[in-house]
């Protein structure tokens, strides 16, 4: 049985590709902070449903495929999360809506709950060692 | 997970293109400063413009992510300072020197910005990297 198929670790699997994703929304719009006209974007977080499959719209796990040579290897589309658009509450005169505190807020966060995840994914992995009576 | 490592090295690029361009627009305001009081050589003549640096929001395809470049560096059109200093090679008929029409003050604010965005920029590329880390550490495990 391939690893994905265990549903809480596709779930984990799929929350953590969303914080890398958001990651790097986070940093377009601090790179954009100056930038006039510019809105900062988010996305939107995703929800699961009992089975730990995704529930939301629009989200689909990557396909896994195969290849010559690799035993296994992840297809270069990655999930596609749904961006929301009204980041800013207040615009500045140039039109540029990023607040940088809000943003360093986010990025922190993201970080954090990447880590979480991430720990969980590995706790998972040394139950399923255990399970398996490697450890 | 085979493209973790590949992905995260797309938010970093981005705030590599980030700290390019507030370093970019530091040199900017670095000459702006140091020209704060450079009149012109001929007398009567245009001494120093302020420049302007300006930012733009481009696609980058390779990375399919908005980076952002320092656009161009456009001449800030207000009008200069004029001080009445007859004995002044660059005066013109009148007695009249113009200088620069740079405001210190504006400059300074101008850098701290700069600097700011700078930080925030080097903040989101420690960030990720204590993602990768963390990535790294699922193999320990």
């Amino acid at each position: 049985m391939p690893l994905n198929d265990i549903s809480a670790l596709a779930a984990l699997r799929t929350r953590m590709q969303w914080h890398q994703e958001r990651q790097r929304v986070l940093a377009e719009n601090i790179a954009n902070s100056d930038t006039p006209n510019f809105r900062p974007h988010d996305l939107v977080e995703p929800t699961f449903d009992a089975q730990g499959g995704n529930a939301s719209s629009g989200v689909t796990l990557a396909m896994t495929r195969t290849t010559a040579g690799q035993s296994m290897a992840g297809s270069g589309a990655s999930a596609h999360f749904g961006q929301n658009g009204n980041g800013g509450f207040q615009t500045r005169p140039a039109g540029n809506a990023v607040s940088l505190e809000d943003q360093m807020l986010q990025v922190s966060a993201n970080q954090m709950d990447y880590a979480a995840a991430a720990s969980l994914y590995s706790r998972s992995l040394r139950l399923l060692k255990m399970a398996a009576g490697k450890a | 997970m085979a493209d973790n490592g590949a992905d995260f090295m797309r938010s970093m690029s981005i705030a590599t293109s980030g700290l390019r361009a507030q370093a970019g627009r530091m040199r900017v305001i670095s000459e702006n400063i140091a020209n704060a009081n450079s009149t012109a050589q001929a007398p009567g003549g245009d001494p120093y413009r302020r420049k302007v640096p300006t930012f733009s929001s481009a696609l980058d395809r390779a990375l399919d992510a908005k980076v952002v470049t320092l656009g161009r560096v456009r001449p800030d059109t207000s009008t200069f300072r004029i001080k009445h200093e007859p004995g002044n090679p660059a005066a013109d008929t009148s007695g009249n020197v113009k200088y620069p029409n740079v405001n210190p003050l504006v400059e300074m604010t101008d850098m701290r910005d700069a600097q700011r965005s700078y930080e925030a920029n080097l903040n989101i590329i420690s960030a990720t990297r204590r993602m990768i880390q963390r990535t790294l550490d699922i193999l320990k495990s």
